[in-house]
């Protein structure tokens, strides 16, 4: 029992002692750190903000990533946080939605570190939020969709019924309606960001109920497109365009987030001293952009996208009342807009959804 | 059965034992541990360098282990009291968030009344929530139809289920992009913090549970009727003592203890009721009330040891890039090592 | 066209349930050997990860899936051989064991995570294409594990209730003291359980991540392992029953999406709780029967001999 103490003791001695060297020397810039709630190899949501950051750490010298993988929506994204502002990190990206308590907790404790935090919400001066309104640019997706189908029903995934999601399904359906008045958008939530199970499940469900174009709003498209595509149904992809590899007969068309720039700006203006949290949307052209068309897609469909795509960028909004909801009532009374910034409250589907809100 | 004078002088002389027993296990563990990392391609001595400089070094570490500490403390507590008895309690999960849910509908019945009041009231509902939620396994066993172990199991899957219902339903908040989470509690219900890190509240009713537990199990009548009750439930019974009503008590009284730990979540960690609530603390206690026999000081240190291992994995994902989850083979070694060495017979379970 | 709910629900259901059949039926071998394994879902993930790892490198489905079949026997002997050689406690090392998982297969998968795989290829016979309904939905065209789920259970329960090797199974459930004194050698049949019940674990967890979703993540068993457990009680120990429950269990999962599908206004959580609850229900109407039900010797550790 004694050799036993001894060793114990010493190991703490030992353990203290390596805790006493500093760090190594070769301070970078700008250390940048990234926390994610799925893993960066997705092909997806998490995929987007890992190239766009490993891009801007390529592209100005003396800046460094660091990254934390699979980070649940809870006070354990604080923990990491800290720790990765202990680790010196001056720019701190929450990728997602439900890091925003965390987030902001920890941004009051450290005022000297600049957050951009994907998603809505005040800011702060240290506190900036943004996010990719694909909402408008989810319309030509519906237009390609509309063109596409033979059963009129289009099948569409949400994860988490949150605003952006309902508005990503909204101009989906409204762009399918502009070139097909007899569309259906059928929507089915699985209930969590990432549950690989029940998003193959749900794409089977929207199959057996005869749509044959499938979208989504989660985090991974991968699972959904593939499931689709064993069963030769199209998909239209969503989050990154690098997912259209997994169906290469049934890939329409998709929509990817396009982070670098913006993180660009961001990094510089951390470095020189100059970040002022704001709130940025940017859409198509600038933070969101339209995949390749797949081989199965007619040149005229292709035109009409890129001709919808093109008036999305020009500033065309389809959230402009009158619109109807979809049970019976109105959504938007006429003149009325919702605007990029607005998305996150969104909370009704528009006519010819097939879906509950809550 | 009374205990020898013997006994209790070998009993006293455990504390100092069972520092020194924890240690031994930690020692090896980290040397098995250190050899998977050598396995993944990482410096074992950098990462256990950059764990103690997480975890132990900084006053925000530090801070963060107590955090995590709270509920585990009280998750064991929930076990190990109906332990005394011979039950077996693996609902720790269901009755954190059952605790959870009834204390989140105390805050939403009285928002806008004083701390003074809501605390009370919120802590009250938390303990009744876990308490209710065992108390069903406790009748069903004690009326002999179902075994406990079964019970409390089945309905660790029910009552995420519903939280998950309110969440995404009559208590959702539209504010935040209608993120599926209830609104933030009413500030009389929030417990405080302290030094501006995350310790709250939970910890001081934490700690008074365990205290509660070791003075009723060692210092009144009740607990030592506990143990000879567990020990033989038959003579028991012939005797004339109401075993039906200690199973339920003592399965309530833990549930409710685990509600405690659940109103501590999300009174005091989280402000809100999210999905989130619980990473498996109910699992965790039950593993730390094993490890330490029910004993009140060794819950305190096997709660520690616990936290700074799940802390450890935090900052092994930032510094050495592996996947968080990694840490669950620490876990898992340092479990497998208490398990493979406890082989004779007549060891306290 | 739209497929009935009926028959969306059933195609859903054998697909969910698949592995849901072949994890309970692992772990009814090992319950009726008197063996609580709750790290069951540590040996789901431990296959799902082995498996899809495997199947990465060397190409083949089939080579991942016997690795995770293997993966998944090793791991329940090591378990085995904690609570049968070791005689710990039954209940913390099954726990023990869902952290192995947990964190095993995070650092097996790891490096594998978006890759992209074949997965199991699926067969449909032609004459049952021909059916209505059938030929758009997903109904018959199976994979190699959903075919052989029901002759699987079919065999387990011959094995266990047909041979002298599933008596003096049931009977070391039962009783280990009396199997002993009978001749039959408790240790090694509880081995031969939980290896045997390990591997059906592991394809179990295949089953997610080479043909379901033909992906690797972390946790992505969701709970499936404890879901088998609560249906090894519902089935009452009984591997055909298990059929039913699993079908059960799996179709509550699809059912919820699938009303959704249709527009229906039933809350998903409160189809999510219903087969729990009605377990519970079960149970309690058994619950004056419960001596035939459980194996009587179930958790405890038998210390008579090696």
């Amino acid at each position: 029992m004694k050799s036993s103490f001894g060793v114990f003791v010493s190991g703490l001695v030992l353990a203290c002692c390596l805790a006493a060297q500093p760090a190594l020397a070769q301070q970078p810039k700008l250390i940048i750190g990234a926390v994610y709630v799925g893993s960066v190899n997705d092909y997806g949501y998490n995929r987007s903000f890992h190239d766009a950051l490993t891009q801007v750490a390529r592209d100005l010298p003396g800046v460094k990533l660091i990254e934390a993988e699979n980070v649940p929506e809870s006070g354990e994204a604080e923990s990491v946080m800290e720790g990765m502002i202990q680790q010196g990190a001056k720019l701190v990206v929450p990728t997602s939605f439900g890091y925003s308590d965390s987030a902001r907790k920890v941004a009051k404790r450290h005022r000297d570190v600049a957050f951009e935090f994907a998603g809505d919400g005040d800011t702060e001066r240290n506190f900036g939020v943004f996010f990719g309104s694909t909402q408008r640019a989810m319309y030509p997706m519906g237009v390609a969709a509309g063109k596409m189908t033979k059963s009129n029903k289009l099948g569409f995934v949400v994860g988490i019924p949150i605003g952006y999601a309902l508005g990503n399904v909204n101009a989906f359906q409204m762009g399918a309606r502009s070139v097909n008045p007899n569309v259906q958008t059928i929507v089915v939530v699985t209930g969590g960001w990432s549950d690989k199970a029940k998003e193959a499940a749900a794409a089977n469900a929207l199959l057996d109920q005869g749509c044959d174009v499938v979208s989504m709003h989660v985090d991974s498209p991968a699972t959904i497109i593939q499931a689709v595509e064993g069963r030769g149904a199209m998909s239209i992809g969503f989050q990154s365009i690098e997912a259209r590899a997994l169906a290469p007969k049934g890939w329409i068309t998709g929509l990817g987030f396009t982070w670098a720039p913006f993180f660009t700006s961001v990094a510089k203006s951390v470095m020189a001293g100059t970040f002022r949290g704001e709130a940025v949307y940017k859409g198509l052209g600038e933070m969101v952009a339209v995949g390749p068309f797949g081989p199965s897609v007619p040149a005229d469909v292709q035109a009409l996208v890129k001709k919808s795509a093109d008036e999305v960028a020009k500033g065309f909004n389809p959230f402009t009342g009158p619109l109807k909801n979809n049970r019976g009532g109105t959504a938007l009374p006429s003149g009325a807009t919702v605007g990029a910034d607005q998305m996150g409250s969104m909370n009704w589907y528009v006519e010819g959804v097939v879906g509950r809100v809550r | 059965m009374p205990e020898s004078g013997a006994l209790t002088a070998l009993r006293n002389s455990g504390a100092a034992r069972s520092v020194v027993r924890t240690g031994a296990i930690c020692a090896i563990a980290l040397a098995v541990f250190a050899a998977i990392l050598l396995a993944a391609g990482k410096d074992p001595l950098k990462a256990y360098q950059d764990t103690f400089r997480h975890t132990l070094a900084s006053a925000y570490g530090f801070s963060e282990l107590v955090v995590r500490m709270t509920p585990l403390l009280l998750a064991a507590v929930a076990v190990a009291l109906p332990s005394r008895l011979g039950l077996i309690n693996v609902g720790g999960e269901g009755q954190i968030y059952m605790g959870a849910f009834m204390a989140s509908a105390g805050a939403f019945l009285f928002p806008g009344a004083p701390a003074w009041i809501l605390l009370p009231v919120v802590v009250s509902m938390g303990f009744l929530g876990g308490a209710i939620w065992a108390a069903i396994p406790g009748v069903l066993r004690a009326a002999k139809l179902v075994n406990e172990t079964v019970t409390t199991l089945l309905l660790n899957y029910v009552a995420p289920l519903i939280v998950s219902y309110f969440i995404f339903g009559p208590w959702r908040a539209v504010e935040n992009s209608a993120y599926p989470q209830t609104s933030v509690f009413p500030a009389g219900a929030q417990l405080p913090t302290y030094f501006d890190t995350r310790i709250h509240a939970g910890l001081f009713i934490a700690l008074v549970s365990l205290l509660v537990y070791w003075a009723v199990m060692e210092k009144t009548r009740w607990g030592i009727e506990m143990r000879a009750i567990g020990g033989n439930p038959e003579a028991a019974q012939r005797l004339g003592i109401p075993v039906p009503v200690w199973i339920v008590a003592a399965l309530a009284i833990g549930g409710g203890f685990a509600g405690l730990a659940g109103m501590g979540e999300a009174m005091g960690v989280a402000g809100r009721l999210r999905q989130s609530l619980s990473p498996g603390y109910g699992f965790t206690g039950f593993l730390v009330s094993w490890l330490a026999g029910g004993r009140p000081l060794e819950i305190l240190f096997m709660a520690f040891l616990f936290a700074i291992i799940t802390s450890a994995g935090d900052a092994l994902q930032i510094t050495q890039g592996l996947p968080y989850a990694v840490i669950n083979i620490l876990l898992a070694t340092i479990l497998f090592i208490v398990l493979a060495s406890r082989s004779a017979p007549g060891t306290r379970r | 066209m739209t497929t009935p709910l009926l028959i969306g629900l059933l195609a859903g259901a054998i697909l969910s349930g698949t592995s849901l059949l072949y994890a309970t039926l692992g772990e009814t071998l090992a319950e009726r050997s008197g063996i609580v394994n709750l790290g069951l879902e540590g040996i789901l993930l431990t296959g799902a990860s082995v498996g899809f790892a495997v199947t990465v490198i060397t190409g083949s489905a089939w080579l991942g899936l016997a690795a995770a079949s293997l993966a998944g026997g090793l791991v329940n002997a090591l378990f085995g051989w904690l609570v049968v050689t070791r005689k710990a406690n039954q209940l913390a090392s099954g726990l023990a064991m869902m952290f192995f998982g947990f964190g095993a297969s995070a650092l097996i998968g790891a490096p594998y995570v978006g890759a992209v795989i074949a997965g199991l290829p699926k067969w449909r016979p032609s004459w049952l294409a021909g059916l209505p309904w059938v030929r758009s939905t997903t109904l018959f065209n199976y994979d190699l594990l959903t075919w052989l789920a029901v002759p699987v259970a079919i065999l387990v329960w011959w094995a266990l209730f047909r041979t002298r090797w599933g008596l003096g199974l049931r009977a070391v459930g039962e009783s280990p003291a009396a199997a002993f004194a009978a001749g039959r050698n408790p240790a090694a049949l509880q081995y031969q359980a939980l290896c045997i019940g390990g591997m059906l674990g592991g394809l179990a967890g295949a089953h997610l991540s080479l043909s379901l979703t033909l992906t690797w993540a972390e946790y992505m068993t969701a709970g499936r392992g404890f879901i088998a457990i609560a249906l090894v009680i519902f089935s009452k120990w009984d591997p055909l029953r298990a059929i039913a429950g699993a079908l059960l269990f799996g179709g509550a999962e699809a059912l919820q999406l699938q009303l959704q599908a249709r527009g229906s206004a039933v809350s998903p959580f409160v189809l999510e709780m219903s087969p729990y609850l009605l377990t519970l229900l079960v149970l309690l109407a058994w619950g004056g029967a419960r001596r035939l039900a459980a194996p009587a010797s179930l958790g405890r550790t038998f210390y008579g001999s090696n």
